[in-house]
């Protein structure tokens, strides 16, 4: 055996899975085509935002890295939604693309039990058997042999991109396609199917004139995705907010033909959560603007990134319609957006441990998975390369439930019902969201990270700190009550008197910075006061959650055995017989999640589980 | 995400000996505290909250804060000692209709909730007190299962009442998939987003309203009609109650005023539970015991949903009937009977219907008309004109007939209504979106579940989002 453990890409579920993999004591190597394109933001230079920033948070409170790469590289720092409530709000930073590649190169490069090669895989090796996973074939013919492999291939897997009718073989804009892997995996029976993303123009900053557009300031406090750091000290730059004009929309329609989303040439499905500007022109033929958001790529880059305007039409119609938008009248193009089709399995072949059901060993993750975004991708490389490792160990995997993660929601959805469009997570997709804040991403999963053993023993005494500090302020909210005093200080208070400040800091409109002058003590760092203040207000929906949360992980903890005979129950409706068989879930409270499954087989499995319970006792 | 009630531990009710009257009626709930949501409306809480397994307690049912409703003895059994194997009781209380409805509606306030054909079998299979390898007989529970759910989603409802549901159901589809989209993107990508429509809210809210309102004409279904059967003395009054149950439970006699109180039971009428009163006959008196009779009866009239009047056919409409057959109150809801027919060959005149209780002719003319206008005084501007046969489960009409009708949209009204006071003290969005949610899933519940994906749908089909 050559290795433990090879992780196929350097990308953001790559990069996760192999430090998770080598951090755990076990060797990997991974292999990407290009090893200078470790680490890149290939679409837009942001990280986090909405459900995201709190996956970040999650993979850092399970010792993966995206949260401590991103607080080394933001140029820019927002607190998203923080009027819309605790549940949505979400951090999202401005990357320098550069500086987050390099950095996530040089830990990878740093890190021991770690080897980086550069090849492409076309292949994987199998036992005699055919039953688990022995290694890689790459394209210059090496055979290498481990016990595990994790696949992440992103958008390389025969892809092809499209710029009107312009086509290559290409991942990326100038990177070869992984040709070979794809059609190995069908020729060994997967199911793999086809999707499409999309992506927009890189511009001159120098060609681009800003007095025309509306600057768009960061905070001014930085705050850090990873609980580790204290601060984060970066330079904050500005993105800018322009339109797009009739004249815009009119040059886009009389073109469409050259579109090759509309011509037939594309056949994957794109995301329509993330249309591009063809798609928003015809599907709202009404709007007579569409936003852009110009983002710098980097402090050393000249490029700007024009988030909104994503469009593979032909390269000389994308420079004439971005001439029609104010402040881009002049703009000279680097790279002209284009659209991209790939190859991704369908995800319901997975356990939730992210394995192939029918070849142990071959873990999957990424966008190979039919997912779309760097966090999405890289909370599922970090799951992935724990499980490789637990697999190696013969040890349970670990796997998250829909209540404790933002993760579990999207592993679970993935492997249960599968996906026909890039899966982007959304915060309406968790039933518990009220539970799953970005700044409680700590409190519910640092002590699973140490479990894990990816994180050390200094991380667990700052959740105890943070924790113990969060509930003084509770305690002291509560047996601090308001006075007659305390309304003359601060006059809206006058109609709490006799109130505990815990009390009065349910009414929506009261914050704890109000009570800062009562109760000097209160003045603490803000990673302490909200989550105190956040747990008070919502208080009663967070236990009102808590209660569904309860009667959910009833089925969940129902688990069904592996190799659980569906053919031996008699009366199972043979609609949900076929679908439980394919996706054969974990427990009860999977198999009803599963779409199509009836209400009554659950029950029925119920009562068939029940039994199987009882005799095992 | 399914609405799975397969909770195999919350508590649940049930009636478990039939609805009707009888001398004694057993009222089951089973599950996870139990016996302390009985306690909290039982006259002695703490003796029912340290009774042991298998111990009886006489005492009274409270109404939740509230005063007694009957008289009951409690049976208690503690898991595993019961027949679900969870935490029971058994409450044996007077048979009487209104007294069982109190005691399931007081229960289902303190947490309990109806529980499901096959549930309480369910319970004692899952907590093995039964055999379980008798396979039939789990069939034939997965079977009620699936009846049952079929029956919750759409089976029971009736076409119009769908169509409305799912109007309702649509615009917290629409309110809830604005308030996701106002989450699940930024403030500064979205210049096109508006928050919860109010109007969309109240209107949401009072057609709600509207339809539970109905549920005064689908309770017919569910609790039945009160009918008196009233008149002058000697018109016939319990000769006609006894040939509406056909059989002899009242006394007929010939002297007048033999009926002093009243007597009352119940029958069926085309599926419908009618509870048939046979009042004091109405002519003045001296006797005390008269004119307590005569001041129930009236009573009773005034209560009945329906009052047919008999008139002694060879005495002929006096004053006095004619008086009580044109009062504002009562003309609405009367039928006018001219009775034995048998006896004078005179025809009975316009509007009233002839009967001979002795021969039985004209019993039939009656029970249509009594049927008609069982479904016709509410049902009236129910529906637009539509003529409802009574009998036939009304087609048309969008009214709501059973109590998890009423329930599952009584918590939809709950839900919304937070959503409105919420707005009112601005709370923000995602704390509004919990409600609505709430809301969908009580509609979900009525009429098929909604899924994330749908709500998804909504969002990306009616906004244009992205950057």
């Amino acid at each position: 055996m050559d290795v433990d453990i090879i992780v196929v890409g350097g990308g953001h579920a790559g990069i996760e899975a192999a430090l998770a993999v080598s951090r755990l004591g076990f060797e990997s190597l991974l292999i990407t085509q290009n090893v200078d394109s470790i680490g890149k933001l290939s679409c837009n230079p942001a990280v986090g935002g909405l459900s995201k920033g709190n996956i970040v948070r999650e993979i850092d409170a399970l010792g993966g890295e995206m949260g401590r790469l991103i607080d080394a590289s933001m140029i820019q720092f927002r607190i998203l939604n923080r009027r819309r409530g605790p549940a949505v709000q979400a951090p999202r930073a401005q990357a320098d693309k550069n500086l987050y590649a390099r950095t996530a190169r040089s830990i990878l490069e740093g890190q021991s039990n770690l080897q980086i090669f550069q090849d492409t895989v076309t292949d994987f090796l199998v036992d005699g058997q055919k039953r688990c996973v022995d290694g890689v074939l790459t394209e210059r013919g090496r055979k290498i042999t481990s016990r595990a492999v994790v696949l992440t291939t992103g958008t390389f897997m025969e892809a092809c991109i499209f710029v009107g009718d312009f086509t290559a073989s290409s991942g990326r804009l100038g990177e070869p396609a992984a040709v070979g892997l794809g059609t190995n995996l069908r020729r060994r029976g997967f199911t793999v199917g086809r999707l499409k993303t999309g992506t927009p123009a890189r511009v001159s900053s120098a060609s681009l004139a800003y007095s025309r557009m509306e600057a768009q300031h960061g905070e001014a406090e930085m705050l850090p995705f990873s609980f580790g750091n204290a601060a984060v000290h970066r330079p904050s730059v500005p993105c800018h907010v322009t339109y797009t004009t009739e004249q815009t929309h009119k040059i886009i329609r009389e073109n469409m033909d050259k579109s090759p989303l509309y011509s037939g040439k594309i056949v994957g499905r794109g995301p329509r959560y993330c249309p591009s500007i063809e798609d928003k022109v015809v599907r709202f033929p009404d709007r007579t603007r569409h936003h852009i958001f110009v983002e710098p790529e980097g402090l050393d880059s000249d490029e700007m990134y024009l988030n909104g305007v994503s469009s593979s039409l032909p390269e000389e119609v994308q420079e004439a319609f971005l001439r029609t938008i104010p402040g881009l009248e002049q703009v000279q193009v680097v790279r002209p957006g284009y659209a991209v089709e790939y190859d991704y399995i369908d995800p319901r072949q997975l356990s939730p441990d992210l394995q192939m059901k029918r070849l142990s060993g071959l873990f999957m993750a990424g966008q190979t998975n039919g997912t779309s975004g760097y966090e999405e991708a890289g909370c599922q490389g970090l799951m992935a390369g724990i499980n490789a490792v637990r697999y190696l160990q013969n040890r349970e995997p670990m796997i998250l439930d829909r209540s404790e993660a933002y993760i579990g929601v999207l592993i679970d959805d993935l492997v249960t019902l599968g996906t026909d469009e890039p899966y982007r997570m959304f915060t309406s997709r968790a039933e518990y969201r009220m539970n799953l804040r970005h700044d409680s991403a700590d409190l519910r999963l640092t002590e699973k990270g140490h479990n894990t053993g990816l994180l050390g023993n200094d991380r667990l005494s700052l959740l105890q700190e943070r924790r113990s500090s969060i509930d003084e302020i509770k305690e002291l909210l509560k047996s601090r009550h308001v006075s007659a005093k305390d309304a003359d200080v601060v006059p809206d208070f006058s109609s709490h008197i006799g109130k505990s400040l815990y009390q009065v800091l349910k009414t929506p409109t009261v914050h704890i910075r109000d009570m800062i002058v009562l109760e000097p003590a209160l003045e603490k760092p803000s990673h302490i006061i909200t989550t105190a203040e956040l747990d008070v207000k919502y208080e009663g929906y967070l236990a009102r959650q808590d209660r569904q949360i309860r009667k959910f992980q009833k089925l969940e903890w129902l688990k069904i055995p592996p190799g659980f005979d569906y053919d031996g129950v008699d009366g199972l409706s043979s609609e949900s017989r076929e679908k439980l068989k394919a996706i054969t879930p974990l427990s009860l409270g999977q198999a009803s999640r599963i779409s199509g499954v009836r209400s009554p087989d659950i029950a029925l499995l119920m009562i068939v589980l029940g039994k199987r319970d009882s005799h095992g006792k | 995400m399914k609405y799975l009630r397969y909770d195999t531990d919350d508590p649940i009710v049930a009636l478990a000996t039939p609805w009707g009257t009888s001398a004694l009626a057993v009222i089951r709930g089973s599950g996870m505290g139990s016996i302390e949501l009985t306690a909290s409306i039982f006259d002695k809480p703490e003796v029912l909250k340290k009774a042991r397994g298998n111990s009886s307690h006489h005492g009274f049912i409270n109404e939740p804060r509230g005063g007694p409703i009957d008289e009951v003895v409690v049976q208690v059994y503690r898991a595993p000692l019961s027949y679900t194997g969870q935490d029971s009781v058994e409450i044996s209380c007077h048979g009487s209709l209104p007294g069982i409805a109190a005691i399931l509606e007081a229960m289902k306030k303190v947490g309990f909730r109806d529980a499901e054909p096959g549930e309480y079998t369910l319970r004692a299979f899952l907590n093995q007190k039964m055999d379980l390898t008798r396979a039939e007989a789990v069939r034939e529970i997965v079977e009620a299962k699936s009846r049952t759910a079929h029956d919750l989603a759409l089976g029971r409802l009736s076409g119009a009442l769908e169509t409305r549901i799912e109007v309702l159901k649509r615009n917290v589809v629409l309110m809830l998939s604005h308030a996701e989209l106002l989450l699940d993107y930024p403030e500064d990508e979205l210049d096109e987003a508006q928050d919860i429509d109010t109007e969309i809210l109240s209107s949401t809210i009072s057609a709600i309203d509207d339809l539970l309102a109905t549920y005064g004409t689908g309770r017919l279904y569910q609790e039945g009609v009160k009918v008196a059967i009233t008149g002058k003395t000697n018109a016939g009054k319990s000769s006609l109650f006894n040939l509406f149950l056909r059989e002899d439970r009242s006394i007929v006699s010939e002297l007048h005023g033999t009926t002093r109180d009243y007597i009352e039971s119940w029958i069926t009428m085309d599926g419908i539970p009618v509870c048939l009163f046979d009042t004091a006959g109405l002519r003045p008196s001296n006797s005390g015991v008269e004119r307590e009779g005569i001041r129930r009866t009236a009573e009773i009239v005034r209560n009945a949903d329906v009052v047919v009047y008999l008139v002694d056919g060879p005495v002929g409409v006096l004053d006095e009937d004619r008086e009580f057959l044109v009062r504002p109150d009562i003309t609405h809801r009367s039928i006018a009977v001219w009775n034995k027919i048998d006896i004078t060959e005179s025809v009975a005149p316009d509007g009233f219907i002839g009967l001979s209780t002795v021969t039985g002719e004209g019993f039939g003319d009656l029970e249509a008309a009594l049927a008609h206008q069982i479904g016709a005084p509410d049902l009236r501007g129910g529906w637009d004109g539509m003529d409802w046969c009574p009998g036939t489960r009304p087609g048309n009409p969008a009214v709501i007939d059973s109590v998890r009708q009423k329930e599952h949209l009584e918590s939809a009204l709950r839900s919304l209504m937070h959503v409105r006071e919420g707005i009112d003290c601005q709370m923000p969005t995602d704390a509004l979106a919990t409600d609505l949610r709430d809301a969908l899933d009580a509609f979900g519940e009525l009429t098929g579940e909604v899924t994330t994906q749908d709500i998804l749908d909504v969002m990306f089909s009616q906004f244009c989002v992205g950057k």
